[in-house]
């Protein structure tokens, strides 16, 4: 099915002191004369703000279908087949003039001066007065620090009080703001040093390092992110849509990747209709990410706050996917499942992926009306799925048992309703007892691997590799999808360690990160090197792809070995699902029927035709396994673990942690 | 016939632009970066630069996942 991109801007043809240049539609006028190599003089000008146009040294003529004017080059936006000149006499003289009255009043500050010698005004007397300031860190009234407070933290601490020659910086009602975070960008922005800081609280090695890349990120939100995931417009809810296009999206315990009823929970409509914008409720008061969203004033419609409005901490993109997984495409319902979870400090993954497990058991007649005390859980029972979630909550009713998660009700159901064992251990989305979170892994060998060998179960905070696997085909052979499977856990655990998050690393991206070939690009390496730098700045001590690894993979071993002393690290404990690996049901392989022969046909070199559905399953299966097994192999090999996923002596003792406190959790698992 | 990211073969047709190959295969995702035979192509270009036949198109996809 063709889906309509957006198409991007188109080109504009323009001159520039009599040469053509091609630019893009809507680029600042001050930008495209310096890409064509011209030099003008710039105040308020700052490449990572939103221009405001107050300085008027920018000045440049603009001749449009024959009629000239003058414009500020730095907020004028190309629209139209201009012709520019940069320096006519009437700007010479004007940016003099200027230069001059800016000399006048801060006769000391060295970004003026700079300005005054490149307009060639050097008499500093001609507009001496009493406004003169000779502090060499006087403020200049540039706005930058005004900008970057709002476009880098969205706060409005600092702004400009009186007019005219009175104007001057100020904080709210002349005080020092509560509300300020200490980002530190206003000072890093001010180009005077007219804003200082006085306090680095946690006492790092090198502040200058860590904020020299922070503004990085600062940076790239204010500018890059609108166009890029819209993180602050709509946090990771972004994705709702995406998934779907590329069928991934968890639809009806995890069966399907697409729906057509998933425009009706989308980020349009939750931008639209319910997130309360410009109050984020960020994770902490500083970061310029501020992806996480809240819904105000959301009038609840069950359980014991029914009919109070309250305040909701998403929903997230995967408690929206949940919704989708249990077949529920209303926002209401997400919202208000969203917020009982919440409320009743259950984890929203793993309650929408049980759900829809008990529901298609329900459907399969595994359990029944009079099982579930009365309850029709089909997909999309939605009043009922509340229900189960207050009983959980109250601890009675059929709610009880659905809070025991997918493995315990897989036992239970086999044990005490004769069951079908294989069909539940196939469509039972979890692993070492853990649900699965909602993303759709069937075409990404990589991915499941991911998901499955986790060491606390299927999340995919260890490694996501759709993209680069299915989608880019990127990693194609055993030996690429090791590779990934090793240092993307490893990448992810280390700056966990350090209590950072992972938005910052791969939901924004620096607009440049195509200058690396793609397998260096899937890491966003400018990035990478913002969490060593930050490592760097906090301790001193520098950091580099191999000694964080090092680091990291120590841990991971650690953490492999607690496992495996707990019962929950050896090879049977990595293998997923069928579910999470192809088509584990007819209905399933029917609604794919074209793709999955296909492989059959191509990837495996077997005939489709004149086999039943029933047979084409089963060798799907079987093959899927096999792949499955491969990429488990190889995965333990680059990890230096042995076949059956357990870390080996050699390893442990080539990463340096053979102590016998380590030791010897190898040598006794509590099975 | 076109192949897209050494896996994926779409019909070619004349006039065919890197726009028409994103809409065909449903690429919606932001953050890609598209090249036509290892040539990279802007995104401003997206809808005028044809893709000739036969040709190799790669669509990467950065890494995305909470
Ligand atoms: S430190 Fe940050 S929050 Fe405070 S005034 Fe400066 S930019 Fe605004
Ligand atoms: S404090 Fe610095 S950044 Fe802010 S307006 Fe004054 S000179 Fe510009
Ligand atoms: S740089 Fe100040 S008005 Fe353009």
């Amino acid at each position: 099915m063709a889906i309509k991109t957006k198409a991007g801007p188109k080109k504009i043809e323009i001159s520039i002191n009599g040469k053509a240049a091609t630019v893009v539609e809507g680029t600042y006028l001050l930008n495209a004369v310096m890409d064509a190599g011209y030099n003008v003089p710039t105040l308020c000008h700052h490449k990572d703000l939103t221009p405001d146009g107050t300085c008027r040294l920018c000045l440049c003529e603009v001749e449009v279908n024959g009629k000239k004017k003058l414009v500020t080059a730095c907020n004028y936006p190309v629209r139209d087949q201009i012709k520019v000149a940069t320096t006519t006499d009437e700007i010479k003289k004007h940016r003099k003039n200027l230069a001059e009255m800016y000399l006048g009043r801060w006769p000391n500050v060295e970004v003026i001066q700079n300005i005054a010698r490149l307009c060639g005004a050097t008499d500093a007397e001609k507009y001496k007065s009493e406004l003169t300031d000779e502090n060499p860190k006087a403020c200049i009234l540039c706005g930058h620090c005004v900008r970057a407070c709002n476009s880098f933290m969205i706060q409005d601490i600092l702004g400009f009080a009186g007019r005219g020659i009175k104007r001057h910086l100020t904080m709210p009602f002349g005080d020092v703001d509560p509300h300020c975070v200490g980002c530190t960008s206003c000072s890093y922005v001010c180009p005077t040093g007219a804003i200082q800081i006085t306090d680095d609280m946690n006492n790092p090695v090198d502040p200058e390092l860590i904020r020299s890349h922070g503004m990085k990120v600062n940076a790239e939100m204010a500018n890059l992110d609108a166009l890029q995931n819209r993180m602050r417009e709509v946090g990771t809810a972004n994705i709702v849509e995406v998934m779907d296009a590329y069928d991934l999206l968890p639809v009806h315990n995890f069966k399907f990747g697409k729906h057509p009823d998933t425009h009706k929970i989308d980020s349009k409509v939750m931008k639209s209709k319910y997130f309360t914008q410009g109050a984020a409720d960020a994770c902490w008061l500083g970061c310029s990410m501020a992806c996480a969203k809240a819904v105000d004033d959301f009038e609840l419609k069950t359980g014991p706050y029914k009919g109070q409005k309250v305040v909701v901490d998403g929903p997230e993109y995967e408690t929206a996917a949940g919704g989708s997984n249990m077949g529920g495409f209303d926002l209401d319902f997400i919202v208000e499942y969203n917020f009982y979870c919440d409320t009743y400090g259950i984890d929203t993954i793993s309650f929408a992926t049980t759900m829809a497990f008990v529901m298609e058991a329900f459907e399969a007649g595994i359990i029944t009306e009079e099982y579930t005390g009365g309850k029709i859980l089909n997909f999309g029972a939605m009043k009922e799925t509340l229900e189960c979630l207050h009983e959980m909550a109250r601890g009675d009713g059929f709610g009880v048992e659905v809070g025991q998660g997918v493995r315990r009700l897989k036992e239970k159901w086999v044990k005490e309703l004769g069951a079908d064992p294989g069909f539940l251990q196939d469509i039972g989305m979890e692993v070492k007892g853990l649900e699965f979170s909602e993303y759709v892994s069937k075409e990404s060998l990589a991915q499941q691997a991911g998901y499955a060998m986790a060491i606390k179960g299927p999340q995919h905070d260890e490694a996501w590799l759709i993209f680069i696997d299915m989608v880019n085909n990127q990693i194609p052979s055993f030996k690429d999808k090791a590779e990934a499977l090793y240092y993307f856990p490893l990448f992810r655990i280390w700056f966990g360690l350090l209590g950072l998050c992972k938005i910052v690393w791969n939901d924004v991206a620096p607009a440049d990160n195509s200058k690396y070939p793609p397998q260096e690009a899937a890491k966003i390496p400018d990035h990478v090197e913002n969490y060593w730098k930050f490592f760097e700045g906090m301790t001193g001590i520098p950091v580099d792809e191999d000694k964080m690894l090092l680091q990291a993979e120590r841990v991971f071993n650690l953490q492999r070995l607690m496992s495996y002393y707990l019962g929950y690290g050896t090879r049977k404990d990595d293998l997923p699902p069928l579910r999470a690996i192809g088509p584990a049901t007819v209905e399933e392989y029917l609604s794919r029927e074209e793709r999955y022969d296909r492989q059959m046909k191509e990837d495996m070199g077997i005939d489709p035709e004149a086999r039943t559905v029933e047979e084409k399953l089963s060798i799907t299966r079987d093959y899927r396994y096999q792949q499955y097994n491969k990429v488990l192999d190889a995965a333990y090999k680059r990890r230096g673990w042995d076949e059956n996923g357990i870390p080996t002596v050699e390893r442990l003792k080539q990463i340096g942690i053979d102590i016998p406190e380590v030791m010897a959790l190898l040598e006794k698992p509590e099975q | 016939m076109i192949v897209v990211n050494n896996k994926e073969k779409i019909e070619w047709y004349e006039g065919m632009t890197v726009q028409d190959v994103l809409d065909k295969m449903g690429y919606v995702f932001p953050l890609i970066t598209v090249s036509v035979n290892k040539q990279l192509v802007h995104k401003e270009d997206y809808a005028t630069y044809e893709v000739p036949d036969n040709a190799n198109i790669n669509v990467f996809h950065l890494a995305h996942g909470g």
